[in-house]
C-alpha cells in the first residue's frame, strides 16, 4: 500500500506514450518558435551587434542543458527558482547552479488545464504542463525548487510541483517595509540557507558568500550598463536587450557578465558613431506587467517592434527582464550575518512586485515607473497582463491614474498563452503606436 | 626667540594640514576618491591633529566652543560626522570590529530615541551643577559675574563638557597618564576625574576613569558610534531641527528624491547612528537631529541621484550608481 | 485634391471619396469571403458615382480590420485614428467618439486637431456590438430594422445578461418562456448593450460632446438606451457607417500634404 506522501497530490498519471507524444509535439513547436523569433530579431536589425550571436545560442536551451548535465555528473547540484525573490547568491555560494524555471510555452498551458481551472494564471498553468511532460530541461534538472509565495497561483504551483521535486517554500510578507516583515523574511533566508547547505553538503561561509555577492554585483553592473545605454537614442532593439536580460535566468553568471559587457562595448562604439537601430523619432515604449518568458511568450515585444508604425522598446518593468538584476545587494560590513541581512533586504524590499502593499499602497512601484519614464524618456506604456494575473490587473487602475496625470499614454493589453489572438492584438498595438507617433508629431 | 620659532613651526604645520584638507576636497571633487568612508577617515585624522594644535593655545578652547555651538545651526551635525576626534576613535574601534568580523548590535529604536533625548538632560545637568553649587554656598552678595565665572572658569568649568569629545588621545598639557614625557588623555576623562574627585579617593577615581574608558571602548565595539547617540555636544543642532522658526538655518542637509527610491532599505541598515528618517520620510529635505551627516547612506544608495547632500541648495555629493554606470551621457 | 478612404469592416466595405474636404461619393459592399475584391468593387462604384477615374485619386488610405488586404491603398490608419479624424471634422467640438460596428465597439478620446489621445476597444466578445442585436433579433423573430422602434414602445426593460452573445441569447429565450412582451425584451437587449458600451466610455471619461458613429448608430433603440446610460446628449452624423472611411480619406489628405 502506498503511503499518502508517496501518492501524487495533484498530478495525474499519464501514460509514457502520451507524455512522449506531447513532449515531442511541443518541443518541435518550441524549436520552431525559437528559430522563428531569432530569425525575426535578426531581420528587424540588419546590422545586429555581433555579441548577440552568443545570446542567440544560449537562448536555445539545448546547449546550456548539456553544460548543466555535465556539471551535475561532477556532483554539482541544481536549484531551480520560480520567482526573483529567491536569493540566488546563496545558491551560488553553496557552489550550486541557480536556474529560473518559469515556463513560457503556450501549448504547455493547455496541459495545465487538466489540473487547474483555466482562470488560473497561464504562466503557472504552463509550468505545471511543462512538468507533466518533462518539457523544460531546467525544471527537470533541478534537484530542488525554491517557491516564493508571492501570489495565489505561485503558492499552489509549489505545492503541485512538489509531486515531483522537493520544493522549499518561502513566505513573503505582503507588507514589505515593516520591522516584523523583515524579521520574518530574514528568518526565511536563514532557513533557506540551511536547506541549501543540507542539499549540497557545502557550508556557506563568509568567503564564499562574499564572492557570490561580488559576482552577482558584477553581473548587476553589466546589466545596468546595458539598461543605461538604452536611455539614449535606440542603439539596440528592445527584443534583443530583453533576450539578453532573460538569458541571465539560466546562463552561467560569470560568462553572462562577460558577454554582456562585450555587448555593451560594441553598443558604446555604435553610440559614438551615432549608429541607431531605428529612426530617433520612433515612439519609445515601455512594457510593464506580467512576466514574459522565452521562448513562446515573445509576441508583445515582437508586435511592438514590427508594427506599422513601428515602436521601440527602450525599457520594461517586468520581473522577467529589468527587475531581475537591477537592484544590487548593498553590504555594509562583510560579516556573514550582515551579508545575510543585506541579501534579505534586497530580495524583499527592493522589489516592486504588486504582490506587496503598504500604508501608501505600493507607492514604490508607481515611483519607480515614473522614474523609468523620466530617465528612459518613455512616450507610451503598454500595460501587459495575462488573464488570471489578478495583482497586475488590479493595480492597473492606479497606474493609469498616475500616468494620466503625467500625460503619458498607457494601453492595457490583456491576453492569454495563445498565438491565436496576435491579429487582434496587432490592431490594438498599432492604433496605440499610431497615437504615440501622432503625439510626437505635435 | 626659540619659542617664537616654535610657534612659527607650529603654524606652518597647521597650514600644511589645512592645505592637505583642501587637497582632499579637490581630489574628492574630481571623483578620484571612490569611497567616502576613506575620505572621512582622512578628514577626521587631519582634524584631530589640527585640534591638538589648537588646544595648545588655551584661548582657542573657548573659540572652538563657540564654533561647535553655533556651527551646527548652519551645517547640522557635520562636525560630529566628519571632525570630532572621539568619533574617530569610535570609528577606529569599528574598523577593528569589522576586521575580526563581529556583527554590530542594534539598539532598539525606542532606546535610541530615548538616548537622543537624554542628551538635553545631560547638557542641562552640567550647566546646573555650578548654579547649584552657587546656591548651596551663596556668596555674601548676589553677583552675576561670579556665576559667570563659575560657569566659565570655576572649579568645574561646565562648558568644558561640550569640548569633551574633542580631547585627542595625545594632549599638549600635563595629564594623569604619561609615557616618557608624552601625555595621554581620552575624551571626558578629565571631567570624569574632576567630578569623582569630589567624592572618592584617588584610587577609586582612577578606577572610575579606567572603567569609563573601558565602557566606551566596549560600547563602541558592539554599537556603532555609541556615544554619538547621546553626546551632549550634539544638542545644539536639535534646536534648529525641532523648532519651525529655525527651518531656514541648516545649510547642509540630506535630500531625498522619492521617485528614485525603491525603498530597498540600504540607507537604513548602513546608518551608524540608526537614523530611520532617511528611509521613512517621503522625500525632500530630511529633517532629523540624529543624523551626523556622515553620508554613509548617500554613498551606499544604489540609485543614481536618489539621495543628495545639499549645501545651501547646491548638491555637494549625491548617490551614484555605485556599480559605475556607462560613461556615455 | 481628391483622396479616397476604404473601411474594410467585418461585415461590409465602405468607400468615401473626398474632394477638397467635401464628400463627393460613397459606396458600400458586403465583405463576404473576399474583402479585397469587395473593396475594389466598392471603390469602382464610388469612382463611377463621382465621375472620376483611379488616376484622379492622389492617395488611398484604408482602415478597418481588413485594412491590409486592400490592394490599391497607399497607406493604412487605425480605426480609432480614422474615427477621431472624421469625428472632429464633422463636429469640431466632439471629444469623445464612440464607434459601434458589427463585431467591435470602440471609444476614442481626441484633441482639437482630431488626434486621438486615448482609446478603448471592447474585449474579444461581440456582445457590445451590432452582431449582438442581430442575434437577438433572430431569437425574437423580428426584423433587424424593426428592433429599435419596437424597443421604444416599452415602458420598462426586462433584465438580461450581456456578457456574452450566446448567454444573452439563452437569456432571451428564457424571457420568451416567461412570456414577457417583445418590446420589453427588445429594450432589455439595448439596455444591456448600452451598459457594456457606456462602461467602456466611462473608462475614458465622458467628455462632451459625445459622438456616436458606426452602423449601430442608425438604430434608434440603441441610441435611446445609450443616452439614458451616459446621461448626456449624443450627436449622430448622417451616414454614421461611413465615418471610418471618411476619416481614412481625410487622413489621406494629411499624408499627401506631409510628403
Amino acid at each position: 500500500m502506498k503511503s499518502q506522501s508517496e501518492e501524487k497530490k495533484y498530478m495525474p498519471e499519464l501514460s509514457e506514450k502520451e507524455v512522449e507524444e506531447l513532449r515531442k509535439a511541443i518541443t518541435d513547436t518550441s524549436q520552431r518558435v525559437v528559430a522563428e523569433n531569432i530569425e525575426k530579431m535578426k531581420k528587424a536589425d540588419q546590422n545586429r551587434p555581433e555579441a548577440m550571436n552568443y545570446f542567440d545560442e544560449i537562448a536555445d536551451f539545448a546547449q546550456r542543458e548539456k553544460e548543466i548535465r555535465a556539471a551535475k555528473k561532477e556532483g554539482k547540484k541544481v536549484i531551480g527558482y520560480m520567482c526573483l525573490h529567491a536569493p540566488t547568491e546563496l545558491i551560488l555560494a553553496a557552489d550550486a547552479i541557480p536556474v529560473r524555471v518559469n515556463s513560457g510555452w503556450y501549448d504547455a498551458s493547455k496541459l495545465g488545464d487538466r489540473i487547474v481551472p483555466v482562470e488560473v494564471c497561464p504562466m503557472v498553468r504552463s509550468t505545471i504542463g511543462a512538468k507533466m511532460i518533462a518539457l523544460s530541461p531546467y525544471l527537470e534538472l533541478s534537484d530542488a525548487l525554491i517557491s516564493v509565495l508571492t501570489c495565489d497561483a505561485m503558492t499552489k504551483l509549489g505545492e503541485i510541483l512538489s509531486d515531483y521535486t522537493p520544493v522549499w517554500a518561502m513566505t513573503v510578507p505582503r507588507v514589505k517595509d515593516s520591522a516584523q516583515s523583515i524579521r520574518l523574511w530574514n528568518e526565511e533566508i536563514k532557513a533557506i540557507k540551511a536547506q541549501i547547505e543540507a542539499l549540497t553538503g557545502n557550508t556557506i561561509k563568509g568567503k564564499q558568500l562574499k564572492s557570490a555577492i561580488e559576482r552577482t554585483q558584477k553581473a548587476t553592473k553589466a546589466f545596468r550598463r546595458l539598461q543605461d545605454l538604452r536611455k539614449g537614442p535606440p542603439v539596440i532593439m528592445g527584443r534583443d536587450a530583453m533576450l539578453v536580460n532573460q538569458t541571465y535566468m539560466w546562463d552561467d553568471i560569470d560568462r553572462w557578465t562577460e558577454k554582456t559587457e562585450a555587448l555593451c562595448d560594441e553598443l558604446e562604439k555604435r553610440v559614438s558613431q551615432k549608429n541607431w537601430v531605428c529612426p530617433t523619432d520612433t515612439p519609445r515604449v515601455m512594457i510593464t506587467g506580467t512576466p514574459m518568458i522565452w521562448p513562446d511568450n515573445w509576441k508583445v515585444p515582437t508586435l511592438v517592434e514590427e508594427a506599422n508604425p513601428q515602436g521601440i522598446l527602450v525599457a520594461d518593468e517586468l520581473c522577467s527582464s529589468e527587475r531581475l538584476l537591477y537592484d544590487p545587494v548593498g553590504v555594509d560590513e562583510w560579516s556573514i550575518s550582515d551579508m545575510l541581512n543585506a541579501i534579505g533586504e534586497r530580495y524583499l524590499m527592493a522589489s516592486t512586485c504588486p504582490c506587496f502593499t503598504s500604508e501608501d499602497g505600493n507607492e514604490d512601484r508607481i515611483n519607480w515607473l515614473l522614474t523609468k519614464i523620466k530617465d528612459w524618456n518613455i512616450q507610451g506604456v503598454i500595460y501587459y497582463v495575462v488573464r488570471g494575473c489578478m495583482l497586475y490587473a488590479m493595480e492597473y487602475t492606479r497606474v493609469k491614474k498616475v500616468l494620466d496625470r503625467n500625460n503619458i499614454p498607457v494601453y492595457y493589453l490583456d491576453t492569454e498563452y495563445t498565438r491565436e489572438d496576435v491579429g487582434q492584438m496587432k490592431t490594438r498595438v498599432e492604433a496605440f503606436l499610431e497615437m504615440l507617433s501622432a503625439r510626437i508629431d505635435i | 626667540m626659540m619659542e617664537l620659532i616654535g610657534e612659527i613651526l607650529k603654524l606652518m604645520v597647521l597650514s600644511g594640514l589645512a592645505l592637505a584638507g583642501v587637497l582632499v576636497i579637490l581630489i574628492w571633487k574630481k571623483g578620484l576618491a571612490t569611497k567616502v568612508t576613506y575620505l572621512r577617515f582622512l578628514v577626521q585624522a587631519v582634524s584631530m591633529v589640527a585640534i591638538f594644535y589648537l588646544f595648545t593655545y588655551p584661548v582657542w578652547q573657548l573659540i572652538i566652543l563657540i564654533v561647535i555651538f553655533v556651527l551646527p545651526l548652519f551645517i547640522g551635525r557635520f562636525f560630529c560626522g566628519w571632525i570630532c576626534p572621539f568619533a574617530l576613535i569610535m570609528d577606529a574601534i569599528t574598523l577593528i570590529r569589522k576586521t575580526v568580523k563581529v556583527r554590530y548590535r542594534l539598539l532598539p529604536d525606542k532606546l535610541n530615541k530615548f538616548l537622543h533625548n537624554l542628551r538635553y538632560v545631560l547638557f542641562l545637568v552640567f550647566l546646573i551643577i555650578p548654579v547649584a553649587l552657587y546656591l548651596l554656598d551663596p556668596p555674601s552678595s548676589f553677583d552675576t559675574s561670579f556665576l559667570l565665572a563659575m560657569l566659565l572658569s570655576g572649579p568645574f568649568e561646565p562648558w568644558r563638557i561640550l569640548v569633551g569629545p574633542l580631547i585627542p588621545l595625545i594632549v599638549p598639557w600635563e595629564g594623569p597618564l604619561a609615557i616618557s614625557g608624552v601625555y595621554f588623555s581620552y575624551p571626558y576623562v578629565q571631567e570624569v576625574i574632576l567630578y569623582s574627585e569630589v567624592v572618592f579617593s584617588e584610587l577609586i577615581v582612577n578606577i572610575i576613569a579606567w572603567v569609563f574608558v573601558g565602557l566606551t571602548f566596549v560600547g563602541s565595539f558592539f554599537v556603532r558610534r555609541v556615544w554619538c547617540r547621546f553626546c551632549p555636544t550634539g544638542a545644539s543642532i536639535a534646536v534648529v531641527n525641532r523648532f519651525k522658526g529655525f527651518k531656514w538655518a541648516p545649510m547642509l542637509h540630506i535630500d531625498k528624491d522619492e521617485e528614485k527610491c525603491t525603498k530597498c532599505g540600504i540607507c537604513k541598515r548602513v546608518c551608524p547612528v540608526q537614523v530611520t528618517e532617511v528611509y521613512d520620510q517621503k522625500g525632500g529635505k530630511i529633517t532629523t537631529s540624529m543624523c551626523t551627516l556622515c553620508t554613509r547612506c548617500v554613498e551606499m544608495c544604489p540609485y543614481e541621484d536618489c539621495l543628495k547632500l545639499k549645501m545651501g541648495g547646491k548638491t555637494v555629493f549625491k548617490s551614484r550608481n555605485w556599480l559605475e554606470p556607462s560613461t556615455i551621457e | 485634391m481628391i483622396t479616397a478612404g476604404l473601411d474594410l469592416g467585418t461585415q461590409s466595405v465602405k468607400v468615401v471619396i473626398v474632394k477638397d474636404g467635401k464628400v463627393v461619393a460613397r459606396s458600400k459592399a458586403f465583405s463576404g469571403f473576399d474583402p479585397a475584391q469587395a473593396a475594389e468593387q466598392a471603390l469602382g462604384e464610388a469612382l463611377k458615382e463621382a465621375n472620376l477615374s483611379m488616376s484622379d485619386v492622389r492617395h488611398v488610405t484604408s482602415t478597418g480590420s481588413g485594412m491590409e488586404m486592400a490592394a490599391n491603398s497607399n497607406s493604412t490608419v487605425s480605426m480609432m485614428g480614422a474615427d477621431a479624424k472624421a469625428g472632429v471634422h464633422l463636429f469640431p467640438n466632439a471629444r469623445t467618439i464612440i464607434d459601434v460596428g458589427a463585431e467591435e465597439a470602440r471609444a476614442v478620446r481626441c484633441d482639437d486637431n482630431g488626434i486621438m489621445m486615448d482609446f478603448v476597444v471592447n474585449e474579444r466578445c461581440a456582445a457590445g456590438a451590432g452582431a449582438f442585436i442581430e442575434a437577438m433579433a433572430r431569437a425574437l423573430e423580428v426584423k433587424l430594422e424593426d428592433m429599435g422602434l419596437l424597443s421604444l414602445k416599452a415602458e420598462r426593460a426586462s433584465s438580461i445578461n450581456a456578457s456574452c452573445v450566446i448567454f444573452g441569447e439563452s437569456d432571451v429565450v428564457s424571457l420568451i418562456h416567461k412570456q414577457e412582451s417583445k418590446p420589453e425584451i427588445a429594450r432589455a437587449i439595448f439596455e444591456a448593450m448600452a451598459d457594456r458600451v457606456s462602461s467602456m466610455v466611462h473608462r475614458l471619461g465622458v467628455n462632451p460632446e459625445v459622438l456616436l458613429v458606426g452602423g449601430v448608430a442608425k438604430d434608434v433603440g440603441f441610441v435611446a438606451a445609450l443616452k439614458r446610460k451616459l446621461g448626456v446628449d449624443i450627436l449622430i452624423p448622417e451616414c454614421p457607417e461611413y465615418v471610418g472611411a471618411l476619416g481614412a480619406a481625410l487622413v489621406a489628405v494629411n499624408r499627401v500634404k506631409k510628403v
